[in-house]
């Protein structure tokens, strides 16, 4: 008997446990799982990982580095030449972080489009697809401005990619906003994509690519559509509504980890802030005092610290990210028009933000007035650098190499991928 | 039975016997009548010999009045008279016996009630008589001496044990260690040992529930080191093939104290000690004369190279004197312990249950660390044939933390960057901040602006019951937990820098629960021949589950307010949960011929939750073999023992991935304007498998003089492949490293061990050296390329993991002729750091000019010490020593030299170059340039980090009995103790062992973390 009951535990005891060996996770599930039917969740995903993905370094770099925005405190990298110096390296963070975002953004952009794809026809699914393509003409244009010959990455695999000649990535980006225009639904919202806000990108695209008469007849159709109208700094820029912005990302506190105002503000704020980052003295000098745009873009804090303005959230919040609005419109309609035919725009412009007419008397000195007029407008908000860059200025205005004009690729990217040649500015200097 | 068990111990603690003169030693008793347990009590002090009797056949609460002046066998023949039994002296213990004719009858009929008095070493589902052992296994008893109001398991462990090399994270208190054993198991994380306690495999990461950011808390430091009986430590694969996926970077053993039969015995240890961080001087920071001239030699310095006209800067105070922020914020700590026990057993039920407080001070104000534990371990023989038991550990530690680590308000690194004339406060009291007069945050309101602890609460334990079926047979069946909950909570209050202006609370809570249920069926057969068999099989499955939650609030009315249902906003609310599980079959067989051949085969089957189903079960075999020439027939020399052992087995590694690794997922909590979202953001590998390691040991084992001398030495290499690695992968593919098994790493391996017991008189001297060689190599990864790990460490094939790839710093140029002209252009003169340039383009840069500088292993480490008695007199030292190990100092603060406004180091400051011949090793003071300090990982801040410390050295003395046993207490003991009494290294800063990452790829890093303390403690050990 007493053998039986040891034989029968033994086969109780050890009886195997295998089916107790799959375990699952909580907050994912299998992409297995994944079907069609949750398109809409990955579009929702989507816009998540586009707003915070490039993260801070990725949405400042062009003002960080534009000479208008030094460092603050004790590492005294305290002229735009130092800072520029300093930050950009093939290893740096301000040129990896921003990388690694982007195309781990297209990763989502593609994949959900490959989705999306399996979908029978439907308006939903073709707004969606516009979605989709206006996302990745964005990420492209940021890709594109920064590091010129890249690979174009349209599918899930992007492991070692070749990269593509400049003008087909300007040509690429391009048709991603002319797809997204043709899908998207009409702007009702400025914190979701929509056919305006493709428009507005494209406009922005073809100034980039130097076809002008296309840029401007975009932008003017912006202008003249009734949606859209100029509107007060103080409602812009602080969350009052307004009929400028054409497309912005919301960046709720709980959605994103990208806090603008962190890095501009000081703790005197009143909301706190790192104050890694303050305007150049010069910078604090441009505004005139009947500029309508001076408070809201800049202040003083505490005792005296100079402060960019337009986020104001500080540590507490977040603010959104502005991505095209209106005003834009104005600039590229006049720079694209030119000497003398753009000058309207101009100062219709600048009359809003109440300031006098310019009067320049050629195109060079029209151009130039274009350029202070975007940094007047745009400062803090991801213009700069590139502006300077594209008008060949750049090298000459922050006095540093010409191969600060572009960004080095990631020093680890070309090590794990040999298909990858460094930008020739970069290829003998390295890290310096 | 209570006095065997006890032999079993004093065995242990003298490694191997005495040598012949001691059993010549007369011995000194009193006068007077006592017990006979008293007496043998006393003789076991006094002559070091290890008493074993029955009491079954002998009385030991007679009374006796002891004889003195004679030696060992004449005093037990007169304590003996009238009993009928003798005493039989046998290397180093005495038996107390029936009286037999000859020396043959002794050995064949006496012996065998006797024979488990051999030192029995758990290896894991069972245990075996240490001489039967084949595999590396080293087994560490925890003296009296050894817990100090501080120590921890760690602490105790280190430079005792050959091959186990410890690293204190840093000096603060509750902060975790790195211990390794035998080299580097693996690239992941995963490179501690498992921890297994009384038969449960611990969570032995941290508590923390992911609230605070700066050092992690070490969840080791729930188990009480007063309750260890022994710590066994299976180094080589065929110890630690038994625990199979989780082996690889081998197995520590923690068995608690338990009772024995016999009368309750009481013993209460309390003690008290004072911490304070020594050698401080070495970071002075420069006074306000010296800051200047240094900052405006520097600003000089640039405005002659580039002609513009920086001002100089002044002292805005030239009134204040000098001030240090360091010995603001440090303190003496003073930390104190208690523990009490009692133990004790009838015939049928032994128990051991204990109670401890420990009280530990951090020598950072307002650190504290505070434990609280109790435990009780019973076990009872229900039938002839069934036994139960339970072990039980509960503990309660409440640490209180202050800004330590990599945090921007870390006190130690941050107190040397405020400039001579910085105060904490304002003249109207408020404080001073970074944005008003300081260059960095005010470590006063970092500390006293904040509320930051973490509570765990732990309990590890497990009930079982042994059925003895037949003779020979028997069935282990036990149930393990380990359970933990933790609170952690930082709150941050409006003044705090961190508190954005309105008060900040991260409330975060973790439950972790892990159950195993183990059964083993054990069977031994003993053949006439000498022939012995043991066998064993079982089954054990494990679950591990934890869940955690955390809510991040903003807002508060006032700093009463602490709450987040009193927050204004929350920023962050998360919750998560995950739970994997293992299913392991177990065997195990071991031959014994003669006790001269040994052979033990083991082998294990796990079965995983972290792997696909296809890749789930991993088999991990073993085999060693032992040969005892000393018990051939040949063997001629009775005083001289030798054991030859070898081993193969394979283990495997698990750690460091996560529960659900393999999966690719698509990831929830991807929100956009409140409405859910998903993303795919796991990449995951459905090809992810175990680890696996082969290792291959030699050994031998060898005892002179009857013990008086021991060696053990032990040869091996460890073979890892499949090694499971976040492998960095181009961003373009949308991810920047993919969980995959990669590449093959190799060590190999020397550990000696000597041992020395030797008394002349009252005399003995106990003296142990361990020294082990282990050398890394890197046999294959994805290619042969270099890939940065970090930012001061790579990987290469060929190179050891752990090695520092960056620029190497050759000297200094002295004049501006020196400087290559692309560096020329760059500001470069006369003064600043000539590096090397390896591609020899004229130019540096971190890509083509970084090579490989050395390693942050050692080339060897160990440990010396002695033990000498003399009457009541106990005196000890440990020494630990590790050589040929880099560190490399991130912290850059004090050697920017006028890059920036930062203080500078006094001993930077006066040493730096100011013209051609003055220095070769620190530059010119330069502003805005990083060219010297912040341009370039370099090896400008790698320093040597080999050192000599003297661990420990403690004074004991022991009262004499007879003038206790009056009062009733059985044994007194004070002692009195210095840990890290000194430290002889070249590193520049004080502790060359702190380590910023436990990762083996990224360790030997120094950010200006707080060293170790010195601490002188007093304790006090009463017996009755």
């Amino acid at each position: 008997m007493k053998r039986v009951v040891i034989i029968l535990l033994i086969q109780i005891l050890f009886v195997s446990c295998g089916k107790y060996l799959n375990k699952y996770p909580h907050s994912g599930t299998p992409r297995e799982h994944i079907t069609n039917e949750d398109a809409g969740l990955l579009v929702t995903g989507m816009y998540n990982i586009a707003q915070y993905k490039p993260t801070f370094n990725g949405w400042a770099l062009f003002d960080l580095i534009g000479g208008d925005i030094i460092r603050t405190g004790a590492t005294s990298a305290n002229t735009p030449k130092l800072l520029v110096e300093g930050a950009i390296a093939p290893n740096g963070s301000i040129v990896t972080s921003p990388w690694n975002g982007y195309f781990a953004g297209l990763y989502q952009i593609n994949s959900t489009l490959s989705v999306i794809e399996s979908m029978p026809e439907s308006q939903e699914k073709r707004e969606m697809l516009g979605t989709c393509h206006f996302f990745r003409g964005l990420y492209y244009y940021n890709i594109v401005t920064r590091w010129r010959n890249v690979p174009i990455i349209t599918g899930q695999k992007g492991e070692k990619q070749q990269q593509k000649d400049e003008d087909l990535v300007w040509q690429f980006v391009k048709e991603e906003f002319r797809q997204a225009y043709l899908l998207s639904a009409d702007f009702t919202d400025k914190n979701y994509v929509s056919k305006e806000a493709a428009q507005a990108l494209m406009a922005r695209t073809c100034l980039a690519m130097g076809l002008k008469e296309e840029a401007k007849s975009l932008a003017e159709g912006l202008i003249e559509n009734e949606k859209f109208s100029l509107s007060d700094f103080n409602h812009i820029f602080r969350g009052k509504n307004n009929k400028e912005e054409i497309f912005t990302f919301a960046n709720l506190v709980q959605e994103s980890s990208v806090n603008m105002s962190s890095y501009y503000y000081t703790k005197e704020s009143g909301v706190g802030g790192g104050y890694n980052f303050c305007p150049t003295s010069e910078a604090m000098a441009m505004y005139k005092d009947n500029d309508k745009r001076k408070e809201i873009s800049i202040a003083y804090q505490g005792n005296g610290q100079p402060v960019l303005n337009k986020y104001c959230s500080g540590d507490a919040g977040r603010d959104p990210l502005y991505i095209v609005r209106l005003a834009e419109m104005y600039l590229i309609s006049a720079e694209c028009q030119g000497y003398p035919k753009g000058l309207d725009r101009l100062n219709e412009l600048r009359a809003f933000r109440g300031l006098d007419a310019v009067n320049p008397s050629d195109q060079e000195s029209f151009i130039d007035a274009v350029l202070d007029e975007r940094r007047l407008e745009l400062f803090g908000e991801g213009f700069r650098w590139y502006d300077l860059v594209r008008t060949g200025r750049y090298t000459s205005v922050i006095g540093v190499d010409d191969k600060y004009s572009v960004l080095p690729i990631p020093a680890r990217e070309l090590s794990l991928n040999g298909n990858l040649r460094q930008h020739p500015l970069w290829e003998t200097s390295g890290a310096i | 039975m209570r006095k065997l068990a006890l032999c079993f111990c004093l065995l242990t603690l003298a490694l191997a016997p005495p040598s012949l003169t001691a059993q010549e030693t007369t011995l000194s008793l009193p006068q007077e009548r006592m017990k006979l347990i008293t007496a043998f009590n006393l003789i076991e002090k006094q002559s070091g010999y290890a008493i074993a009797y029955n009491e079954d056949l002998i009385n030991i609460n007679r009374y006796v009045v002891p004889s003195t002046g004679k030696p060992l066998q004449a005093t037990f023949e007169a304590l003996l008279k009238g009993t009928g039994m003798e005493a039989h002296i046998q290397d180093r213990m005495v038996f107390i016996v029936p009286k037999m004719d000859s020396e043959n009858d002794w050995n064949k009929n006496i012996y065998a009630p006797f024979n488990m008095i051999e030192e029995s070493v758990i290896v894991g589902y069972g245990r075996m008589n240490k001489k039967d052992i084949t595999s590396a296994v080293s087994i560490f008893h925890p003296g009296a001496a050894a817990s100090t109001a501080s120590s921890d398991i760690g602490t105790m462990l280190q430079g005792n044990v050959a091959g186990v090399n410890i690293q204190a994270s840093s000096g603060s208190v509750g902060s975790r260690n790195r211990v390794s054993i035998r080299g580097i198991g693996s690239l992941t994380a995963g490179n501690e040992p498992l921890y297994v306690v009384d038969g449960v495999p611990i969570s032995n990461t941290t508590s923390d529930a992911g609230g605070w950011e700066g050092e992690e808390t070490d969840a080791l430091s729930d188990i009480n080191p007063d309750d260890i009986e022994s710590i066994q430590i299976l180094k080589d694969a065929a110890a630690s093939a038994i625990y199979g996926s989780r082996a690889t970077n081998g197995v520590v053993l923690i068995t608690t104290k338990k009772g024995k039969k016999g009368t309750p015995k009481v013993s209460i240890d309390a003690g008290c000690s004072l911490s304070y961080i020594p050698k401080l001087r070495k970071l002075k920071v420069a006074d306000a004369d010296l800051y200047l001239e240094v900052q405006n030699e520097a600003i000089d310095n640039y405005n002659a190279q580039t002609g513009q006209s920086v001002p100089h800067i002044n002292n805005p105070y030239p009134e204040r004197g000098y001030f240090s922020w360091t010995d603001l914020v440090l303190r003496t700590s003073v930390s104190w312990k208690a523990n009490a026990s009692i133990s004790g057993g009838s015939e049928k039920s032994r128990y051991y249950i204990s109670a401890n407080v420990r009280h530990n001070q951090g020598v950072i104000i307002g650190s504290k660390a505070e434990k609280y534990g109790i435990r009780a371990n019973v076990e009872t023989d229900i039938k002839r044939w069934l036994s139960a038991g339970v072990n039980i550990g509960a503990n309660y530690n409440y640490t209180h933390h202050v800004p330590n680590g990599n945090m921007g308000t870390s006190m130690l690194t941050h107190s040397l960057e405020h400039r001579p004339w910085d105060r904490p406060y304002k003249e109207d009291g408020s404080y001073t901040t970074k944005d008003n007069e300081l260059l960095h945050y005010n470590l006063l309101q970092a500390l006293y602006e904040q509320d930051a602890f973490n509570r765990n609460y732990r309990l590890i334990g497990n009930i079982f019951a042994q059925i003895n079926f037949i003779e020979n047979l028997s069935l282990r069946s036990s149930v393990g937990g380990d359970f933990m909950y933790t609170e952690d909570y930082v709150y941050y209050n409006s003044k705090h820098m961190y508190g954005n202006s309105v008060g900040k609370l991260i409330d975060a809570r973790k439950a972790h629960s892990s159950l195993v249920v183990d059964n083993v069926l054990s069977y031994h057969k003993k053949f006439n021949s000498g022939f012995k068999f043991d066998a064993m099989a079982g089954h054990s499955f494990q679950t591990d589950a934890s869940s955690t939650a955390s809510q991040t609030g903003q807002g508060f009315p006032s700093k009463d307010f602490n709450v987040n249902s009193a927050a204004a906003e929350y920023l962050n609310v998360t919750s998560g949960r995950k739970e994997w599980a293992m299913q392991s079959f177990i065997t195990r067989i071991t031959l014994n011929h003669l006790d001269r051949y040994l052979l033990t085969l083991s082998a294990r089957t796990d079965g995983s939750s972290k792997f696909a189903t296809k890749n789930r079960y991993g088999f991990f075999p073993s085999a060693s073999a032992g040969w005892v020439i000393s018990k051939e027939p040949f063997w001629k020399d009775p005083k001289t023992t030798i054991k030859l052992r070898m081993s193969v087995g394979m283990t495997g590694n698990q750690g460091g991935i996560g529960a659900y690794a393999w999966m690719p997922l698509a990831n929830g909590g991807y929100n956009y304007l409140n409405e859910s979202g998903i993303a795919f953001m796991t990449k995951g590998n459905e090809n992810l498998k175990w680890e696996k390691t082969t290792q291959y040991d030699l050994g031998l084992d060898m005892a002179f003089f009857s013990g008086g001398l021991t060696l053990s030495a032990d040869f091996f290499q460890k073979y890892t492949k499949d090694m499971l690695y976040n492998k960095p992968i181009p961003a373009t593919s949308g991810f920047t490293n993919e969980i995959c098994n990669i590449g093959q790493m190799r060590n190999s391996g020397l550990e000696l061990t000597l041992g020395s017991d030797i008394s002349i008189g009252d005399f003995r001297w106990q003296g142990g050296f361990n020294i082990s060689f282990i050398k890394n190599r890197l046999t294959s990864l994805i290619n042969d390329g270099v890939l940065t790990s970090g930012s001061y460490h790579a990987l290469k094939v060929g190179e050891e993991v752990g090695s520092f790839y960056m620029i190497k710093m050759l000297g200094i140029y002295q004049s501006d002729d020196q400087v290559p002209a692309k560096q020329y252009a760059q500001g470069v003169r006369a003064g600043d750091i000539m590096y090397e340039d390896v591609n020899g383009d004229g130019d540096i840069d971190t890509v083509n000019d970084s090579q490989f500088v050395g390693s942050a292993n050692p080339l060897f480490t160990g440990g010396l010490s002695s033990t000498f008695y003399w009457k009541g007199f106990d005196l000890s030292f440990l020494l630990t020593f590790s050589y040929g190990n880099m560190i490399y100092q991130t912290w850059t603060g004090g050697l920017r030299l006028g890059y920036g406004l930062w203080p500078s180091q006094e001993s930077e400051a006066l040493a730096r170059w100011t013209g051609p011949g003055t220095s070769n090793t620190v530059p010119r003071a330069i502003y805005g340039m990083t060219w010297n300090s912040t341009k370039f990982v370099n090896t400008r801040f790698l320093h040597d980090g080999s050192y000599l410390r003297c661990r420990n050295l403690s004074l004991g003395y022991t009262l004499p009995f007879y003038a206790l046993r009056k009062i009733g207490i059985r044994s007194l003991r004070v002692h009195f103790s210095a840990d890290n009494l000194f430290l002889i290294s070249p590193y520049r800063y004080i502790d060359p062992e702190v380590t910023c990452s436990l990762d083996a790829t990224k360790m030997g890093t120094d950010n200006m973390w707080l060293p170790q303390p010195r601490t002188f403690s007093l304790g006090l050990n009463v017996k009755f």
